[in-house]
């Protein structure tokens, strides 16, 4: 198998089926029979949320006094028919909740983008040019090793929350967000700080993967012999460190997504994350949980939708990484 | 040793007052602060029962009027409480106790008013004979500004203090009493069908979040069952405020062992959930790894009974890597679970902090996030020396 370096392709010397690393990859994740689920599962909600402008059977927030706590399944006194009833304002659950799913499932995938290619870089860089640039980063990550996490996080938050209006936000980033969210440039520069924040906490533990993948790659002979042919830091690094160290990079931000998802509904359950007229799963089960003793059903309504997508993102993480590990059989 | 005790020492020093810094930065740089409260009871009380020479007052007595490094040096070590070394900059100005306002006339006669510069400045000498905490460093943490007015921050925190510690304690240990038997279990027995159905729920447990886990637990044990008449858990606080009556069990006094055991379960029945799942997790690991080595072989090969070889061989050394758990362990106990707490209304640190928050109780807010810091760091300091001691292998350097 050494002879992959040639131009002949190896099935063909074989003559056997050609498959590419990532149809291997697919072919084995497709044996996680629980994990190929949860893919359709939280695909269904992402294409049901970006639907949500045209499937919304009312408008996302206006108040009606007159159609309050209307229970999930029955139609209200002006005759409208409520699939998942309505809130202590009479807005429509359903219609909130799929522009929630938006909301929440959007501001944690940027998020985690974000911070994963912080992590990433920063990883890359500490663990292949080592010196001084590797002792800033290490002991960046030290530090916040040693930082109470999620008191900072409510402490920033709670100032950004307050004080948005006056924090200098890149306009063209907080458009970007109000369209893909269909919100107000004002709710967007909300969901912007919430996601700055998220970014800003998360990327310590990817860099630390990272630096430990890139420092276990780069001993590698094909690393040595790219060198001796006189390849570029660059394209060492680019062509040769990234793809051999992605794989555990690919798990790590499957499940830097859902703990993304589960601080951003902690944060705005608690009132220091997305605040309300912008609907996310957090600060709609914040409202439920307070007229959960007079309409139980309230709580279900948001609080399934985390469950479900919190716990299809982890078996996708699972099935990934079993997919992903050459050394697994499966 | 010595060397490695002295350099973590000023290390863990350091990174104290790097954390102290931000986050006194981040409170105080940003505007609002302790005083909203009392500028809103006075924007409301309209007759004027709060005057500006109160504002003043209270600023002072907060030091709200010092510039910041001043009030955060004030604040850390107590000091400078006068002019430095008896005499030098008696006359220095270090804050400001009333901004000058300017009245700006435009062309078109607007008229606007705007703060600048400052009309009536405080000096150094002005701070002797100024009440000022002992500093956080020498164990003072001020007073409360918001919650328990002019009260010391300590004593709030240890009104609490309690709270959190019995209900974190008894979490915690329960989750290891139960969580190591089920890791051992599920590793000795890896993939039966107990290893199976243990995996799964902890890796749902680990991937709940906690206040939907919290919530449907208020939803099924004290709202549901108590509509269908069942006997019901009651659904917050530490201690009740009337008498009940619960089915089967009979009437609950307020204030006795029974209220309070009947409130003290479902908060700790949702931690002990929560974190069961890691710790079981991480015995398993821990133990599948042991049970590998060439010493259990041995062990097994010179027919010391399975049972002995688990418990003796494989267990004992799959627990070295518990130490490194114990620095998470102690700032658990201590800060509590800030969501479930506030989910369940339980009085205890976790809550305290949110509401410190809410309310701009800046010093209490500071005072938890030092403790934190400080006991992250003693417990990470605790840990390698405690990893030494379990494995002589390794060496502090």
């Amino acid at each position: 198998m050494a002879t992959s370096t040639t131009a002949v392709p190896v099935a063909d010397i074989a003559g056997g089926r050609s498959e590419s690393q990532w149809q291997i990859v697919v072919r084995r994740f497709r044996k996680h029979k629980i994990a190929v689920f949860c893919l359709w599962l939280l695909g269904a909600m992402l294409i049901l949320s970006a639907l949500a402008p045209v499937l919304a059977p009312f408008p996302r927030d206006e108040p009606n006094l007159k159609t309050r706590f209307v229970p999930p399944f029955t139609t209200d006194e002006q005759g409208n028919f409520r699939v998942l009833g309505t809130d202590h304002l009479g807005r429509d659950f359903f219609t909130r909740l799929l522009y929630a799913s938006r909301v929440s499932l959007g501001t944690a995938l940027i998020a985690t983008i974000i911070s994963s290619v912080i992590g990433v870089v920063l990883g890359m860089l500490a663990g292949y040019f080592g010196g001084w640039v590797d002792t800033l980063i290490s002991r960046i990550l030290e530090v916040v090793a040693t930082f109470p996490i999620f008191l900072l996080l409510l402490i920033l938050s709670s100032i950004l929350v307050q004080n948005i209006n006056s924090v200098p936000l890149p306009e063209f980033f907080v458009r970007f967000l109000a369209w893909i969210f269909t919100v107000s440039e004002r709710e967007a520069r909300g969901i912007f700080a919430v996601i700055l924040i998220l970014a800003l906490f998360g990327w310590t533990s990817t860099a630390r993967l990272m630096r430990g993948m890139v420092l276990s790659v780069r001993e590698n002979v094909y690393i040595e012999s790219a060198r001796a042919l006189g390849a570029s830091n660059t394209r060492i690094l680019s062509k040769h460190i990234f793809p051999n160290s992605l794989p555990p990079m690919i798990v790590d931000f499957t499940l830097g997504v859902n703990g993304t998802l589960v601080a951003e509904s902690g944060l705005s359950f608690l009132g220091y994350g997305i605040q309300d007229p912008t609907p996310t799963w957090g600060n709609m089960l914040a409202f439920a949980q307070s007229y959960m003793f007079q309409h139980p059903w309230m709580p279900l309504i948001p609080s399934l939708p985390i469950l479900i997508a919190s716990i299809a993102i982890n078996y996708i993480g699972d099935g990934l990484r079993d997919a992903l590990d050459p050394r697994q059989r499966i | 040793m010595a060397t490695f005790l002295i350099r973590r020492l000023f290390q863990m020093l350091i990174v104290t007052i790097v954390a102290a810094i931000i986050s006194y930065g981040l409170l105080y740089l940003v505007p609002g602060g302790p005083l909203d409260a009392l500028l809103t009871e006075r924007q409301n009380s309209g007759a004027n029962r709060i005057d500006d020479e109160d504002i003043k007052r209270v600023q002072a007595r907060f030091e709200l009027d010092l510039a910041l490094p001043v009030r955060f040096s004030r604040w850390l070590i107590g000091w400078p409480n006068g002019p430095l070394f008896g005499s030098l900059g008696a006359d220095w100005a270090v804050g400001c106790a009333t901004p000058q306002q300017v009245k700006l006339t435009y062309p078109d006669g607007r008229v606007e008013f705007i703060t600048e510069g400052c009309a009536d400045t405080v000096t150094l000498a002005e701070l002797e004979g100024r009440k000022v905490s002992r500093g956080v460093f020498f164990g003072d943490f001020g007073v409360s500004q918001v919650i328990l007015r002019d009260r010391p921050v300590t004593d709030l925190i240890m009104t609490r203090l309690p709270y959190t510690l019995y209900l974190m304690g008894a979490s915690v240990a329960l989750a290891i009493l139960i969580g190591v038997p089920i890791g051992v279990y599920s590793a000795v027995k890896q993939y039966s069908r107990f290893d199976y159905i243990m995996t799964t729920v902890a890796f749902i447990g680990s991937s709940l979040p906690s206040f939907v886990f919290a919530i449907f637990a208020i939803l099924i044990f004290s709202i549901l069952a108590k509509q269908a008449g069942l006997p019901y858990l009651p659904s917050g606080d530490a201690v009740g405020t009337r008498d009940i009556v619960i089915p089967l069990i009979g009437l609950v006094e307020v204030g006795s062992f029974l209220d309070r055991f009947l409130r003290f379960l479902m908060p700790c029945t949702v931690l002990t959930f929560i974190s069961l799942a890691g710790w079981s997790r991480f015995v398993r690991g821990s133990m599948l790894e042991v049970l590998q080595q060439d010493y259990v072989r041995t062990a097994r090969a010179k027919g010391v009974r399975e049972q002995m070889v688990v418990i003796k061989h494989a267990l004992r050394n799959s627990l070295i890597p518990f130490v490194t758990l114990l620095a998470g362990v102690l700032v658990t106990i201590f800060a509590g679970a800030t969501i479930t707490e506030t989910v369940f209304n339980w009085p205890g640190i976790g809550r305290l902090f949110v509401d410190a928050l809410n309310r701009n109780d800046y010093n209490v807010v500071m005072a938890l996030v030092f403790v934190n810091v400080v006991l992250l760091l003693v417990g990470i300091l605790i840990t390698d020396i405690l990893y030494t001691l379990v494995d002589p292998r390794i060496r502090l350097s």
